[in-house]
């Protein structure tokens, strides 16, 4: 049932911010978020309100290699320390200053080569040999498209949820699938990558609409799959 | 509006025009505030790293969509990185540290919420938890600082489940009243 009152509004807002809300409940609101611009008010209201806590928190600087690592994903190169590229003196002796501590993180976080593209695909069957989903993996561009092929249905109240089954044995969720057709692309986090790249597995389970609620599978896993390199 | 914020809603509007040096600046100028908030929710620096790459090209990609009614230019970063911290907390839920939980608890040293400082907003959010019920104050804390879903809050405060989540609630309810007023 959508929220349809000021309070519930309320309520259901304040959750969201504060971290409460989650699973299937979670992804309904944002849901309802994307069509009700009284309610996208409501979680502004409360992070404005909640904002102080975030400001009581240390800062930290990030090393300066996640710099880098951002500006490689987003514009395919990584700047190097010269005037020329406008960002000012100051910028690179910041830069440089925490030069030490890069190196030192880079001894313990180990991005992904940025020129190295793996692309993979898998093609989920069901037990009659018939192609249910394709999905295609590139980790160059930390992607993940899905396309549900024409047979995928499912119960109205149900949804199949997709697993990465990393190789510490916890399944991480990924998405709820599409059905009926549909085609959805992620985007995946560097751990998300590195994980797959390492095990190369996927499971999918039938979960309540929405996925499961408590971030583990709860139903049945009905298919698994091995993305193989193209 | 203060200088702060005008200069960095000036960085997001050049970034959304594909600006960048303005989103160089506007990095330099926000992260150590998103990724330290990132390194306390999460407890890892290798995940709190993840966020906050994601967090920026997200900003980058959305830069336009900012507006005044979502706070200000730190609100709204704070936001998106927060979100993807809950999401990764909820991705390895069996990591929960509730030794953290109990020391939070028990501890008669200012927490989080009391360093809170004198600006009005902040005196006024201050002013509020403390009018709170103990219980409410303490499982408002849990969930923000810790990212506790309510599960995790009736396992690390031993209620029961439907007790917890009324308990979140009703806080939630009269903490926005005092806000409101």
């Amino acid at each position: 049932m959508k929220p349809d009152s000021f309070e519930r509004n309320q309520a259901l807002a304040s959750e969201y911010v504060v971290g409460t809300l989650q699973g299937s409940a979670r992804k309904r609101f944002e849901h309802w978020m994307m069509e009700s611009p009284r309610l996208r008010r409501q979680v502004w209201y409360w992070e404005r309100r909640l904002e102080p806590f975030n400001n009581s928190l240390p800062k930290t600087d990030p090393p300066a290699a996640i710099w880098n690592s951002i500006e490689q994903r987003l514009f395919g190169e990584s700047t190097q320390p010269s005037e020329e590229k406008g960002l000012g003196l100051w910028f690179w002796r910041w830069t440089t200053g925490l030069a030490l501590a890069a190196v030192l993180a880079l001894l313990v976080w180990t991005p992904l080569p940025p020129q190295v593209n793996h692309s993979m695909v898998a093609v989920v069957q069901s037990e009659q040999a018939q192609p249910l989903w394709v999905m295609n993996a590139s980790t160059a561009n930390h992607s993940l498209t899905l396309k549900a092929l024409p047979p995928v249905a499912v119960d109205a109240q149900q949804d199949y949820e997709l697993w990465l089954l990393s190789e510490s044995g916890v399944p991480v969720s990924l998405t709820v699938l599409p059905t009926e057709g549909a085609e959805l692309r992620i985007t995946l986090s560097n751990e998300q990558v590195r994980e797959l790249l390492k095990s190369r597995s996927l499971a999918i389970s039938l979960e309540p609409k929405g996925g499961s609620p408590t971030g583990q599978p709860t139903g049945p896993v009905v298919y698994q799959t091995q993305l193989v390199e193209m | 509006m203060n200088c702060d914020n005008e200069r960095l809603v000036t960085l997001l509007a050049k970034s959304a025009q594909g600006d960048r040096h303005s989103f160089a600046c506007l990095y330099q100028q926000t992260s150590a505030a998103v990724y330290g908030m990132c390194v306390h929710l999460l407890r890892s620096t290798d995940e709190a790293q993840d966020v906050l790459q994601e967090t920026y090209i997200q900003v980058w990609h959305h830069a336009g969509e900012y507006h005044a009614d979502r706070g200000t230019p730190i609100t709204w970063m704070m936001s998106i990185g927060r979100y993807r911290c809950l999401d990764a907390l909820r991705r390895r839920r069996h990591h929960v540290d509730f030794e953290t939980v109990e020391a939070i608890q028990t501890s008669e040293e200012p927490g989080p919420m009391q360093e809170t400082d004198a600006q009005l907003d902040r005196q006024r959010l201050s002013d509020c938890l403390k009018g709170l019920d103990e219980r409410y104050r303490a499982t408002i804390e849990m969930a923000y600082f810790r990212g506790f879903t309510h599960q995790e809050l009736a396992l690390a405060m031993d209620q029961p489940l439907g007790t917890t989540k009324s308990l979140v609630r009703r806080g939630l309810s009269v903490l926005r009243r005092c806000l409101g007023s």
